[in-house]
């Protein structure tokens, strides 16, 4: 009884390649390795390994020498965690920003976007991740520890919470902030409410909803 | 069976999600008339769907399917609404109690009185309301509805009514025992003994007694540890590790 119940979604149609036992030949291969992709099937890995195959020899090699490639240069950034090929990313590097602001994202998308507002000159931290415990993320998959590291180097006076409004979201800022007040620091959240030129009429309930539990002095 | 029938007006809860294939999501949800299944929401991720917002968990939806095998089709998701998101602290607690419905209920079974509990215990979790309190009215709901109810107020093995004075064991599937009766601690290691009256309030839902919080949740945590055969709690791991920071 409890097997059915702790049974995932996830897992549906997974070992459809893999199920006969024998080894894997090399169109196989390539194959089951086309599956990590996200979003990726069975059967889409099949169509791109035949698509790979058949009709973009040149590219294929191409790929395989790009993946290769970005798999032996690109590191974390020591300072931000972002991708970079240098020990520490231009942005880190760069004398023209803001080091006692620290803004934490989830993912590399996320500062793009960030940056791409024009509103902020501090630096970064993504922490290529969030908390999800019951996909069983918690502190130490995310290296929590080197964002406190990070933190906590005297120059950083505030760290701007820019995770996601989502539950995981929420729960990562909150435990980030309370890890970062204990150690001196001050923590701030991006605010959430209607869009830039939103409308009550056109605006989904949960957002006003949440907008009007959250009102302020005005 | 049931045939392709359409289920609608249904209020319910996503207690977790996982992405399936580009941009579907299947949802694992805790309806009240239908209990927990799993729902494929077609285009559930792509950037501009409508239920993107209404497909989180920790709040009440109306929610509408169809469909014939494991996974039925979601065909509608409304928000109801009516409280405010988890934030903080009771974050966590609510992964504990997704957590537990995910690894304890069994899928497609109805249970309304489990499902009018869980709603009020969110609902509680979302004001800021004593948490303890009522993580143990939930685990105590959800042990009776799985069939595990607690015996509480009488002596397993004397028939005695149990007395607040008195302390007891309390063994898994039998129920409180009476310190004193028992010659050697039962199976292994020892299990540290309970207050009568801690049961007695169990049984009442009376949590004012701070040794009964203690205690009740050092019984709850026995019993459904019990239950969980062997399967590690993610949330309690995280929660654990987050302290340790």
């Amino acid at each position: 009884m409890s097997s059915s119940a702790g049974s995932s979604g996830g897992a549906i149609g997974r070992s459809l390649g893999s199920s006969l036992g024998r080894s894997l030949g090399t169109l196989d291969k390539l194959i089951e390795a086309l599956r990590c992709l996200p979003g990726v099937g069975p059967k889409s890995a099949q169509r791109m390994a035949y698509h790979l195959l058949q009709r973009e020899r040149l590219a294929a090699a191409q790929l395989a020498d790009a993946l290769s490639e970005a798999l032996q240069r690109i590191v974390h950034c020591q300072r931000c965690n972002t991708f970079t090929e240098a020990e520490i990313c231009d942005r880190c590097a760069s004398g023209k920003r803001d080091p006692s602001l620290l803004c934490v994202v989830e993912m590399p998308v996320d500062l793009n976007m960030m940056e791409q507002t024009h509103a902020y000159m501090g630096l970064y931290y993504v922490l290529m991740g969030r908390l999800s415990p019951l996909d069983g993320i918690g502190p130490k998959e995310l290296r929590l520890d080197r964002l406190i590291e990070r933190a906590t180097d005297g120059v950083v006076r505030e760290v701007i919470m820019a995770t996601n409004f989502t539950n995981e979201g929420e729960a990562t800022a909150h435990y980030l902030s309370e890890l970062l007040h204990a150690r001196g620091l001050k923590v701030s959240r991006i605010a959430r409410g209607l869009p830039v030129g939103g409308e009550l009429e056109f605006t989904d309930a949960g957002t006003i909803a949440q907008a009007m539990f959250e009102r302020r002095d005005y | 069976m049931s045939g392709r029938q359409r289920i609608d007006g249904q209020i319910a809860w996503v207690l977790h999600s996982y992405p399936y294939s580009e941009t579907s999501l299947i949802i694992d949800v805790f309806s009240r008339d239908h209990g927990r299944l799993p729902l494929m929401a077609r285009g559930a991720r792509r950037p501009r769907s409508a239920l993107r917002g209404v497909l989180q968990a920790f709040q009440p939806i109306e929610l509408a399917w169809f469909g014939a095998g494991e996974v039925r089709t979601l065909a509608k998701a409304e928000w109801v609404g009516g409280m405010p998101l988890l934030g903080g602290a009771a974050l966590m607690l609510g992964y504990y109690v997704n957590e537990l419905l995910l690894k304890l209920l069994p899928r497609e079974d109805a249970h309304p009185a489990l499902f009018d509990a869980y709603a009020a215990s969110l609902q509680a979790l979302s004001r800021g309301e004593a948490h303890e309190s009522r993580l143990r009215l939930f685990e105590k709901t959800l042990l009776k509805e799985l069939g595990y109810g607690l015996a509480l107020e009488r002596d397993a093995a004397s028939g005695e009514p149990v007395l607040a004075g008195r302390h007891y064991q309390y063994l898994i599937e039998r129920g409180p025992v009476e310190a004193s009766s028992l010659p050697d601690a039962p199976e292994g290691a020892p299990v540290r003994s309970i207050r009568g009256k801690t049961l007695l309030d169990l049984a009442q839902d009376d949590y004012s007694d701070a040794q009964t919080l203690v205690e009740s949740k050092a019984l709850m945590r026995r019993l459904i540890n019990h239950h969980l055969a062997g399967q590690p709690l993610q949330s309690r791991r995280v929660f654990i590790e987050l302290q340790e920071l």
